[in-house]
C-alpha cells in the first residue's frame, strides 16, 4: 500500500499513440491537502496524463493511487473522491448552468435537495446566477470554466484535476477561481492543475511537477523546484530551453526578419 | 498541420509575401474594396497556383487518415461506394443509347437538372466536412480573391465524389451524344455541366457560411435537413401515390419543364450535337462565369464580414421539471433520462432524428397503405413496426449525441451497473416519446388500412419492435459507438473518417433488430393477432437483455468508448 499522506501518485504510467510515446513513465507524486501544479511544455504529455489520472484514459503501463486506491482496480471508490476539469471545456451544451449540476448531482447519486442548494450556492460564488438559466453553449470561456468547475466540486470530492483551467479565461474570472480553489485546499483538500502560465503557477501552488517530453524532470515543493530562481527561469532550465532570456538560435537565423531589414 | 504540410512554404506564400507591393490589391476584382487578405499585404501572389490547393487537399485528405485504421476503412469504404456509384452510373446512361431517343433525351435532362441539385443543396448539409471550403481560414493569406476562388474551385472538384460525378456525367456522352461532333460537344457540355454544378454548389455554401458560423443558423438550417429527408420520400410518395399511372407521361412532363434549366441545356447539348448545342454550350458558359463572379462577390464578403457566433443575447430555458423527473425517484436514472428528453427538444440533432423518423415512417406507411395488393392486418402492423425500427435505429449509437460530454458521465460511473442505469435512462427517455407516437401511428395506420381494431396487436407489436430495437442498440453503442459531428449532416450522421463505423452501427442494428424481431411480427403478419400479446413483454426482455449485455461491455471499455464519440467533427 502507498503512503496515505500523498493524494496522488502513479507509477512508470506510460501511454503510447501508435509509434509516439506521448506519456514515458511518469511517477507523479502529489502531497495531500497541496495545490499542485502540473507544468511543461505543450506535447509534455500533461493532458494525457491527467486523463489517465482521472481513469478517462486506459495507460498501456503503470498504477495510479489516489489516496491510496487503485483508480483502474477500484473505480467506485475513486471515483467518488475525485472532480475532474477536462481540458477543452466538453460540457453538455444544451442544459442550462443549473441544469448541468443538477444533472451532475444526480449522476452522483446526492439527494435532489442538497443537489439543487449546493448548486444555488456555486452558481452564487462562482458569479454565475444571473446566466444560470442560459444554456452551456451561449456561455463565454470565463463562464464555461467556472460552470466545469462548479460542477466538478459539486460532490465535494477530495482531489480535484483541473487540465488548464485558466486558460482563455478573463482576470475577472480567474480570480474567481482561484479564490474558490484556494479556499478548498485550506479546508485540506488537494488540487492538481496543468498550466503553462508560470506566473500563475508561482502565485498560487506549492508544490509543482515539471513535464518535458512525457517525463517528470523535476518535482517537489515550489521553492526546492525553482531553487532561488523565478518558477519560469527554472522551468526553461529543465526542459532544456535558454533560460537566459535569449531568443532560439540567438543571432543565427531570422536574419530577414524585422523592419530593418531589405 | 504545419505550414509544410499544408504546402504552402516551398511554393510561393513565403517569398511573395515579403515582396515590395507587386502588382496591386484583387485585380481580379470589379468591386473598389478588396478582402483585407488581399489587400494589407498590398503583394502580389501570382504564382500561387491553383495546384496548391489540391495538393492541400489531399494532404488533409491523407493526414485525416494518417495512423488511423478506422477513419482508413471508413474512407476505403467510400471510395467504394464512390466507384460503384461511378461505375454504375456511367454504365446506366451509356445504356441510354439502346432507349428510344426521346426516353433518353428525357433522362438525361432530368438527371442532369437532378446532378446540379443535389451539388446545391449536398455540400450545404454536409458543411464542415471538408476543411478546405471554409475561405474564413484562408483569408490571413495573401490571395487575392480570383486567386482564393480558383483555388477552392480546384480544391473542391479535388474528391472521390467529384470525380465520380464526372464519370457518371461522361456516360451520358456515351449514351446520348449523336455522331462524332456530338461526342466532342457532349464532353465539353459534360464539363461545363460539371463546372457549373462545383460553382454552384460553392456559391451556396460560400453565401451561407457567415450564417452557417452561428449557433442559430446552424441550427436552423439543422432542422431545414428535415425538408430534404421528406423531399427524398417525394418520388415514394409520387409513385405510390396514383399520381402517375403512366411513368412514361410523367417523364415527358418532367424534362419538357427541365428542358430550358441550365442543366436540361447541357443534357440536351449532347444529343443534340449541332448549332443549337453550340449555343447552349455558349451559354452555360457564360453562365458558369456569372455564377463563377457571384461566388467570388460571396466570397470576398464572407472574408471581411465578422463571426456572428457570438453576438445576440442568449435566451434561458425555462427552469421546469419535466413529468418523467417528478415521477422518477432522484438519482441517475431520473438524471439521464430528462437531460435525453430536453436534448431531443433543444439540440437539433435531437430535433432532427424524431421528426426524420416520424416524417419518414409517416410517409411510407402513407405509401403502403396506397399500394394495391393482399391487404389485411399487415397494412397496419408494417407501419407501425417500421417506425418501430426507425426510432430504435436512433438508439443504435446513444452517447453519439452527448460526444464530447460523455467523460461527465464516465467519471461518475465506476461499475457495469451504473453504465446500466445510464442506457436504461436514455431508453426510457425514448420509450416516452415514442410509445405514445406508435401507438398514434398504429391507429392511423389502422384506420387507412381500414380496420380500427387492428390497431391494437399493430400497436402492440411495435412497442416490442421498439424494445427488440433499444435492446440491440444499447450493444451497438457501446460496440461500435461513433461521433456525431456538431455540424449536421444529413447523409452518414458521423464525423469525417467514422462513416464506415457508422455504417455498420446502424445496418447492424437494423438487421439484429429485424431477427430478433421476427419472433413477434412474422406470426402477426401471418394472422396470428394473439401473439402480438407477447409482444411488449419479448420487447422488455431484449431491451432488459442488451442493456445488461452493454453495461457491461460499456464499462469494460469506457475510455474507449468515450474517446471513440469524442472525435472532433
Amino acid at each position: 500500500m502507498t503512503d496515505i499522506a500523498e493524494a496522488v501518485r502513479t507509477q512508470r504510467l506510460v501511454k503510447r499513440f501508435g509509434q509516439q510515446v506521448a506519456v514515458g513513465g511518469v511517477d507523479l507524486v502529489v502531497p495531500r491537502g497541496s495545490f499542485a501544479g502540473l507544468v511543461g511544455p505543450n506535447g509534455a504529455g500533461k493532458t494525457t496524463t491527467l486523463s489517465m489520472v482521472t481513469g478517462l484514459l486506459r495507460p498501456d503501463e503503470g498504477a495510479i493511487h489516489i489516496d491510496g486506491l487503485d483508480v483502474w482496480r477500484d473505480p467506485v471508490a475513486v471515483k467518488a473522491r475525485i472532480g475532474v476539469l477536462p481540458e477543452g471545456l466538453r460540457l453538455f451544451e444544451r442544459l442550462s448552468g443549473r441544469e448541468l449540476l443538477s444533472y451532475n448531482g444526480q449522476l452522483r447519486g446526492i439527494p435532489k435537495a442538497e443537489v439543487e442548494q449546493r448548486a444555488e450556492e456555486l452558481l452564487r460564488v462562482m458569479d454565475l446566477a444571473d446566466s444560470a438559466d442560459k444554456l452551456v453553449v451561449d456561455y463565454s470561456t470565463g463562464m464555461r470554466k467556472k460552470i466545469g468547475l462548479a460542477a466538478a466540486l459539486l460532490h465535494n470530492p477530495r482531489v480535484l484535476f483541473l487540465d488548464e483551467p485558466f486558460e482563455g479565461v478573463d482576470p475577472v474570472s480567474a480570480n474567481t477561481l482561484t479564490e474558490v480553489l484556494r479556499r478548498y485546499t485550506a479546508s485540506g483538500a488537494t488540487v492538481v492543475f496543468s498550466s503553462h502560465v508560470m506566473d500563475l503557477v508561482e502565485r498560487l501552488c506549492d508544490w509543482v511537477s515539471v513535464m518535458s517530453r512525457g517525463q517528470i524532470v523535476a518535482q517537489g515543493p515550489l521553492d526546492r523546484v525553482r531553487a532561488g530562481r523565478s518558477l519560469n527561469e527554472a522551468f526553461l532550465g529543465l526542459v532544456g530551453a535558454r533560460g537566459d532570456g535569449q531568443g532560439p538560435g540567438g543571432e543565427e537565423g531570422l536574419s530577414w526578419l524585422g523592419a530593418t531589414s531589405a | 498541420m504545419a505550414g509544410r504540410d499544408l504546402g504552402v512554404n516551398d511554393s510561393g506564400f513565403g517569398e511573395d509575401a515579403r515582396g515590395p507591393g507587386a502588382d496591386g490589391p484583387a485585380a481580379s476584382g470589379s468591386t473598389p474594396a478588396p478582402a483585407p487578405a488581399a489587400g494589407a499585404s498590398s503583394s502580389g501572389a501570382g504564382r500561387v497556383s491553383p495546384w496548391i490547393f489540391v495538393r492541400l487537399k489531399l494532404r488533409l485528405v491523407a493526414g485525416n487518415l494518417r495512423g488511423n485504421g478506422v477513419r482508413l476503412a471508413g474512407f476505403v469504404f467510400t471510395v467504394i461506394a464512390a466507384l460503384l456509384v461511378a461505375g454504375l452510373g456511367f454504365l446506366g446512361l451509356a445504356a441510354l443509347r439502346f432507349a428510344p431517343d426521346d426516353v433518353a433525351a428525357d433522362v438525361g435532362i432530368v438527371l442532369f437538372s437532378g446532378f446540379l441539385l443535389v451539388w446545391a443543396v449536398g455540400p450545404l448539409l454536409a458543411f464542415g466536412l471538408d476543411d478546405t471550403l471554409d475561405p474564413s481560414r484562408l483569408s490571413l493569406f495573401p490571395l487575392r480573391t480570383g486567386q482564393l476562388a480558383a483555388g477552392m474551385f480546384a480544391a473542391s472538384v479535388t474528391g472521390v465524389w467529384p470525380a465520380a460525378t464526372l464519370v457518371v456525367m461522361f456516360g451520358a456522352v456515351v449514351g446520348l451524344a449523336a455522331g462524332a461532333g456530338g461526342a466532342l460537344l457532349g464532353v465539353v457540355a459534360v464539363l461545363l455541366q460539371f463546372a457549373l454544378c462545383i460553382v454552384t454548389s460553392r456559391l451556396v455554401t460560400t453565401s451561407l457560411s457567415g450564417v452557417l458560423r452561428t449557433r442559430r443558423g446552424r441550427d436552423v438550417l439543422a432542422v431545414s435537413v428535415l425538408f430534404f429527408v421528406l423531399a427524398a420520400q417525394l418520388p415514394n410518395l409520387l409513385l405510390n401515390g396514383g399520381f402517375s399511372a403512366d411513368p412514361a407521361a410523367a417523364l415527358r412532363s418532367l424534362a419538357s419543364v427541365l428542358r430550358w434549366t441550365p442543366p436540361g441545356m447541357a443534357a440536351h447539348a449532347v444529343t443534340d450535337g449541332g448549332l443549337v448545342a453550340v449555343a447552349e454550350l455558349a451559354f452555360l458558359a457564360v453562365l458558369v462565369l456569372v455564377v463563377g463572379r457571384l461566388w467570388i462577390a460571396a466570397l470576398r464578403r464572407a472574408l471581411v464580414t465578422p463571426d456572428g457566433s457570438t453576438e445576440g443575447g442568449a435566451s434561458s430555458v425555462r427552469n421546469s421539471r419535466g413529468l418523467l423527473a417528478r415521477i422518477l425517484p432522484d438519482g441517475p436514472l431520473a438524471a439521464v433520462a430528462t437531460k435525453e428528453l430536453k436534448y431531443a427538444r433543444r439540440d437539433p440533432r435531437g430535433r432532427v432524428g424524431w421528426f426524420s423518423s416520424v416524417a419518414v415512417t409517416g410517409v411510407l406507411a402513407f405509401s403502403l397503405s396506397q399500394g394495391e395488393g393482399a391487404g389485411g392486418i399487415g397494412l397496419a402492423v408494417g407501419p407501425a413496426c417500421l417506425g418501430a425500427v426507425m426510432i430504435g435505429l436512433q438508439s443504435a449509437n446513444s452517447f453519439g449525441i452527448d460526444g464530447r460530454s460523455l467523460w461527465m458521465n464516465a467519471v461518475a460511473y465506476g461499475t457495469g451497473r451504473d453504465w446500466r442505469t445510464d442506457l436504461a435512462g436514455r431508453h426510457l427517455a425514448v420509450a416516452t416519446i415514442a410509445a405514445p407516437l406508435l401507438g398514434l401511428l398504429s391507429v392511423v395506420a389502422a384506420l387507412l388500412a381500414g380496420n380500427l381494431a387492428w390497431a391494437v396487436p399493430a400497436a402492440l407489436t411495435a412497442w416490442g419492435v421498439l424494445g427488440v430495437g433499444l435492446g440491440i442498440g444499447a450493444v451497438t453503442s457501446v460496440l461500435v459507438p461513433y461521433s456525431v459531428p456538431d455540424r449536421l449532416n444529413a447523409f452518414t450522421g458521423a464525423v469525417p473518417g467514422q462513416g464506415g463505423i457508422a455504417f455498420v452501427a446502424s445496418f447492424g442494428a437494423m438487421i439484429g433488430g429485424g431477427l430478433l424481431s421476427l419472433p413477434v411480427t412474422l406470426p402477426v403478419l401471418l394472422g396470428l393477432t394473439w401473439v402480438s400479446a407477447l409482444a411488449v413483454p419479448y420487447g422488455l426482455l431484449l431491451s432488459w437483455a442488451g442493456r445488461r449485455l452493454a453495461g457491461d461491455l460499456g464499462f469494460r471499455r469506457y475510455p474507449e468508448l468515450v474517446g471513440a464519440v469524442s472525435q472532433s467533427g
